[in-house]
């Protein structure tokens, strides 16, 4: 087809196609090479490309937490590095204080050249089994500063003109609890930027340099305008929500996360003033991680289909103070940020629901819960399991939250539990739904789930960041919350019911129990579709008690057949309380 | 039942949604077609009107037909419309929502409305066992027959027709799973079974258990719908063996088709990719793309080597998505072998929009037969590719060749106000955007079968068929610098010649899961070698007596990794069987992924033995009869600024020559257009194929 002649719509839409595959390709190399779990089947990983000026011209469908993180990567390796760049450099950082946002997510960006011309950049971030640290999976709660944390790297040379620069390597390699899994997966990040820069480069060629960056202009101001659009037509005005996190696994106090969503004409202002200082406990959240959790709520809001680069984000402003939870400074420990991140995800969509309570969820629940297993088995031979879980949806304005899926701000698959077996001293005893979890509304919130682990191997460490056992995932429009989290060691036997972080010494035959919490509902229970509830205490998801007790629907215990009347009067009676209230 | 022999007349019957298509190949290989429409509330119906109707034109008795070759999609559609039987599931305590709970991925990323699939299995009727063995198939725990008991008793109030049996771990020893499935069979003989540590005794326990959830969804519907259609064969006095497509483009016996319908989902695609590697053999095409475009989908497939490329999973039932192929879970995932089919949602009846950016976009959604195009005047509202494909003139104005009655002015005003409008460009430039667009869609199902695979595209040719293949196939192949494309005969019913070329075909896999270095050869050569014999019972209980080919692989991957890449065993009895594996997975990591780890632990996670009864060989090439060439006509047909609007004529296929003739061309024929462009040429091979060559 000779695009020369084609008018610009579809030329762009031909580009912006072809850089979607590109980052696909990228994601498809690194996930089917990668060693570790989180990266092989979780999915904790993100692939972009980016233009010569570090822009962010097209990030993979898979991470959207990662996203808003790569263009502060680039400048910090930019910034570094300036003019010194050159063909067959490849550079790495983990560093939260000057490019990244924990230490286990390695950066790992390649530059492209053609025709000795800096072309743009090949980006993966991938989160790594372990950085070594004090906890094995490097996500521990307990670390308090971030020398604790483990192995941090500075924007650095990794490949110097096409020869990998030993140096680094070395000390990866020695600094690593499980170095062959963490230097396959450093290959894997490798393999997808190669397989990134080869495809950038025939694209470049085929469409000639300038009108490839022309397309690249185009589209980035396609996913603003697409931004803009979708901001004007919210009511201005000043939108606020709070939520909390429990703890930090250190105070015991509550930690507030704020957030106020300023609505201006076409900009978006998000302004975490009232946050909690920084804290303690491994929990804090890097500006750039913050931003990231912004960034990807609200493109929820965002029709269209922009083009997934960074040009949405410019009618988009965020304000963190230096030295709070949401924009730590040194030496904050940042290890188990995920969890702020998440929590600021659901403050930032209770912010949304205000603006669009047509169309957002009440609280979902899921990547709160991060769970690793460590030790050394009989012949000293070291392994780190690590896994995040996930829940469910929070109810919508039009139907039920999803029972089991991952988060909405990221993307991730469960682990096969026959495949953890096969490879780590672990038995998974139980995966599946907690009834009478869901939080009630006319649109319930998706069930809770639970999985019970068996340690088998002499002795080990668990560590668990969890959240979500004093503030539950909130409803929306009357819609109750879920059931609170639990951590329960010895389930029918010694039973401890552990906090929501901790770091446990565990021997042969220990049993863990994870429950997550429900997802909020929305609506009020009272308004439920009654087929809708006996359905659900037909599938045993929710029980004939609390049928009664929270819809308002009375069943036959024998046949689960709705009784109308017995259902009307209660259901009246609450609404004349209601009424009177 | 016996295999045809040679010589016979044989049947193939390809039922798609819409239409039934029917070939009779005679003894000396002339093929002649039907198209009837297809009967939903018995799909046999229509088959039956269909094989009447060839008997009668072809004037020979039901009895001569040696053997009858079917493409179904019978049990795909008992899928999607949610028709399939009243399926339990009984599973090992802690795990009754696996099924459910799935990989818990989202299909569609940003989307707040989003639905994952209604379970084939409600939770009510899924039930535990107490039992639990571990990963190299030991008891952990036995088999409490109580809790057995109580299954039962649950089951019985509950009236199922099916059940699947899937247990952790059942792939390293089905033991238990055979004790849940004795004594379901006693107290509930009536019920179809369906063990995993059959269907798929294959490590992962969400895709096995989905995978055998799926078959005993469908068994007693495929079980029911061949009933039907052997009664009505029988009535014609019809006493041929029926073969059945499988989404490995292999066939089986209808009775083995009864047991496994999980093997015959994709049925119907399948035959497509068949008949392309059979072309693709004939013409001396080693390496082709095979691009199969209908009314609402695009389809691309590779053919490397003379070789079809097979997946061992696939998804089925997810809404046609254009978005990534990382994001899973929009259908339900099936782990069997099924050629290797990108599909995406551009044909002829996509609709066609302009966001609120000013982008435009094709498909995904259609207009499919009802109400259509806008341009067929049954009611379509909305500008379709067709549409825009009529306002460029690359379709007849009045009618189709079919038949079909167009109202082209219709077509050529939706496209005006829907799209030029919006976007400030001509009627022209719009529709030719929208025929850009739809080229970019089918190459996007290529990319994904070629690019994202380690293949660059500019070493295949294409072979376009199906409604809309040959309309848009060379002006992708230019965007992708493709060079040839071949437009076979009869491209409409293409597919349904397939059947006549499949041979039959079994996969085997069993999860192996051991380290390279710790296997010895002889181990390795054994297990494969039981395998192979388990292939040959099986054909033999089909009643296949000819040779029977089987070749052995392995997957393997670096210990740590979680996919694998399947290598082939050439030579069991050779000696450094091992090593071989070991060089030939380091290459083949290499090539797909760019590098490789030498020195790294390789696992070996699954053996596989494919068994095929290869068709006579020396069969002769199929000839399908053909019309009569169109008579010699102009159309104005446009082709983008540079070269504006351009007299084009419209030749019938015969019309062309051995020697090249220049672009544009349009070849109008009963099942199909074929545009050939400026700057490309097109000629007739000795076979009747159109090759266009394409100026990159």
């Amino acid at each position: 087809m000779d695009a020369r002649e084609v008018s610009d719509p579809i030329l762009l839409e031909l580009v912006k196609h072809a850089l979607d595959a590109i980052v696909d390709e990228m994601a498809i190399a690194l996930v089917r090479t990668a060693y570790s779990n989180n990266l092989k089947n979780s999915m904790d990983m993100s692939c972009a490309l980016c233009d010569a000026e570090g822009r962010l011209i097209a990030q993979g469908m898979t991470l959207p937490l990662h996203l808003g993180s790569i263009p502060d990567a680039m400048r910090h390796v930019r910034r570094k590095f300036g003019d010194g760049v050159r063909p067959g450099d490849v550079f790495i950082l983990n560093d939260p204080y000057e490019g990244g946002t924990h230490l286990p997510d390695f950066y790992i960006l390649k530059p492209v050249y053609r025709a000795g011309m800096l072309a743009g950049w090949a980006a993966t971030v991938g989160h790594q089994l372990d950085v070594g640290g004090m906890t094995p999976g490097g996500n521990g709660c307990d670390a308090t500063e971030i020398f604790q944390e483990g192995l941090r790297i500075p924007p650095l040379r990794l490949y110097d003109r096409g020869r990998p620069v030993d140096a680094v390597f070395a000390f990866i390699e020695r600094n690593v609890r499980v170095p062959r899994q963490v230097l396959g997966d450093v290959r894997a990040q490798l393999s997808a930027c190669s397989a990134g820069e080869k495809a950038l480069l025939h694209l470049i060629e085929k469409y000639g340099p300038e009108r490839f960056a022309a397309c690249l202009d185009a589209l980035l101001d396609q996913a603003e305008r697409l931004a803009r659009n979708a901001i004007r037509a919210m009511p201005d005005g000043r939108y606020d929500f709070e939520d909390w996190i429990d703890d930090d696994g250190i105070d015991p106090g509550e930690i507030p996360i704020k957030v106020t969503i300023t609505i201006a004409g076409d900009r978006l202002i998000a302004d975490f003033t009232g946050s909690a200082p920084q804290v303690k406990g491994a929990i804090n959240s890097p500006l750039p991680f913050t931003k990231s959790a912004v960034y990807a709520c609200v493109r929820h809001l965002i029709g269209g289909n922009p083009p997934n680069n960074e040009g949405y984000f410019r009618p988009i402003e965020v304000i963190a103070a230096p030295g709070t939870i949401v924009n730590p400074v040194m030496p904050a420990a940042v290890a188990a940020r995920g969890l702020t991140g998440f929590r600021a995800a659901n403050a930032i969509f209770g912010a949304l629901a205000k603006i669009a309570p047509d169309r957002v969820f009440a609280c979902e629940m899921g990547g709160d819960t991060g769970i690793s297993f460590g030790g050394y088995d009989a012949e000293r031979r070291p392994f780190v399991f690590l896994e995040f879980l996930f829940g469910s949806w929070g109810g919508r304005p039009t139907r039920d939250g999803m029972d089991a899926a991952s988060s909405s701000v990221v993307n991730f698959s469960n682990n096969p539990i026959e495949i953890v077996e096969a490879e780590y001293p672990l038995l998974i005893e139980r995966y599946g739904y907690v009834p009478d979890s869901e939080g009630a509304g006319k649109f319930r919130g998706g069930s809770a789930l639970v999985r019970q682990y068996r340690f088998l191997e002499a002795e080990g460490t668990l560590q668990v960041r969890a959240d979500r056992q004093k503030h539950l995932p909130y409803g929306l429009r009357g819609g109750r919350s879920g059931t609170p989290s639990m951590n329960i060691l010895n389930p029918g036997g010694a039973t401890r019911q552990m906090p929501s972080k901790f770091r446990h010494s565990v021997r042969r035959d220990d049993v863990f129990r994870h429950a997550l919490a429900g997802a909020g509902g929305w609506g009020n229970p009272f308004d439920r579709d009654p087929a809708l509830v006996a359905f659900d205490v037909a599938e045993g998801k929710v029980s004939v008690e609390r049928a009664r007790r929270a819809y308002g629907v009375a069943l036959d215990v024998a046949t689960g057949e709705i009784l109308t009347e017995d259902t009307n009067r209660l259901r009246q009676t609450a609404r004349r309380v209601s009424r009177g209230q | 039942m016996s295999r045809v022999e040679p010589g016979g007349w044989r049947l193939g019957a390809d039922v798609g949604g819409t239409f039934t298509d029917l070939v009779l190949l005679s003894p000396d290989g002339r093929a002649t077609t039907r198209k009837v429409l297809s009967t939903t509330a018995n799909y046999a119906d229509a088959i039956l009107q269909g094989v009447r109707e060839l008997l009668a034109s072809a004037g020979i008795a039901a009895g001569e037909i040696a053997e009858l070759i079917h493409g179904t999609t019978v049990a795909t559609n008992a899928i999607l419309e949610r028709r399939g039987a009243r399926t339990g599931l009984v599973t090992t305590e802690g795990f009754r929502d696996l099924l459910e709970i799935g990989r818990i991925r989202l299909s569609r990323l940003y989307d707040m409305d989003q639905q994952r699939p209604v379970p084939l299995v409600r939770r009510r009727w899924r039930f535990e066992v107490e039992e639990r063995l571990d990963h190299k198939g030991n008891i952990l725990r036995p088999l409490d027959p109580r809790s057995i008991d109580r299954v039962i008793d649950a089951m019985l109030a509950e009236d199922l027709e099916s059940l699947a049996v899937c247990l952790v771990h059942a792939y390293a020893n089905p033991v238990h799973e055979r004790a849940v499935a004795a004594a379901v069979r006693a107290r509930l003989p009536g019920l179809h079974l369906s063990l995993s540590s059959e269907v798929l005794p294959e490590i992962r326990e969400f895709e096995r258990t989905s995978t055998t959830v799926t078959n005993a969804y469908v068994m007693p519907v495929i079980g029911q719908y061949l009933s039907a259609l052997e009664t009505r064969l029988d009535s014609l006095g019809m006493t041929a063996p029926i073969l059945i497509m499988q989404s490995n483009g292999g066939v089986m016996s209808a009775r083995r088709a009864r047991q496994r319908p999980v093997q015959i989902i994709e049925s119907g695609p399948a035959a497509g990719v068949i008949a392309a590697a059979a072309l693709a053999r004939r013409v001396g095409a080693p390496n082709v793309i095979s691009v199969d475009m209908g009314g609402t989908t695009a389809k691309a497939s590779v053919i490397e080597d003379y070789e079809i490329k097979r997946s061992n999973e696939f998804e089925i039932g997810g809404p046609i998505s254009q978005g990534s192929r990382l994001n899973k879970g929009g259908g339900y995932l099936l782990r069997t072998p099924a050629i290797d089919i990108a599909e995406v949602g551009a044909g002829g009846g996509s609709l066609v929009t302009v966001d609120d950016a000013g982008a435009l976009h094709v498909g995904p959604q259609s207009a499919g037969a009802v109400p259509g195009p806008v341009c067929y005047d049954l009611g379509g509202a909305v500008a379709t590719l067709t549409d825009a494909n009529v306002a460029l003139g690359y379709l007849a104005q009045d009618r189709l060749p079919s038949g079909l009655v167009l109202a082209a002015e219709k077509g050529r005003r939706a496209i005006e106000e829907q799209i030029a409008r919006p976007l400030r460009l001509s009627i022209d430039e719009a529709a030719h955007g929208v025929y850009l667009v739809g080229c970019a869609g089918i190459a996007r199902a290529v990319r994904a079968v070629t690019i994202e695979r380690g293949r660059d595209p500019r070493d295949f040719t294409i072979i376009a068929f199906g409604g809309n293949g040959p309309l848009l196939a060379a002006e992708m192949a230019r965007s992708l610098e493709i060079g040839s494309v071949l437009v076979p005969l009869a491209p409409g019913v293409f597919s349904a010649l397939g059947l006549l070329e499949a041979d039959v075909e079994h996969h085997l896999v069993r999860t192996f899961n051991r380290p390279l270095d710790r296997v010895a050869d002889g181990d390795l050569a054994r297990e494969l070698a039981a395998l192979a014999n388990q292939a040959r019972d099986l054909t033999l209980t089909e009643g296949h007596r000819q040779q029977l080919a089987t070749t052995s692989a392995v997957d393997a991957r670096y210990a740590g990794q979680s996919f694998e890449l399947t290598v082939p065993v050439p030579d069991l009895d050779a000696g450094g069987l091992a090593a071989a594996i070991a060089e030939d997975f380091g290459r083949e990591h290499e090539r797909t992924y760019g590098h490789r780890a030498p020195g790294d632990p390789i696992q070996i996670v699954n053996l596989r033995v494919i068994a095929r009864v290869p068709q006579g060989t020396g069969r002769q090439a199929i000839r399908p009869a053909t019309e009569p060439t169109a008579g010699q006509a102009q159309r104005l047909a446009y082709f983008g600024a540079r070269l504006g609007q351009l007299s084009t004529p419209v030749i019938g296929r015969f019309d062309l020559a051995k020697s090249a003739r220049p672009g544009p061309l349009l070849i109008d024929e009963y099942d199909a257009t074929t545009l050939v462009p400026p700057d490309c040429t097109a000629r007739l091979d000795a076979l009747g194929n159109i090759i266009i060559a394409v100026e990159t």
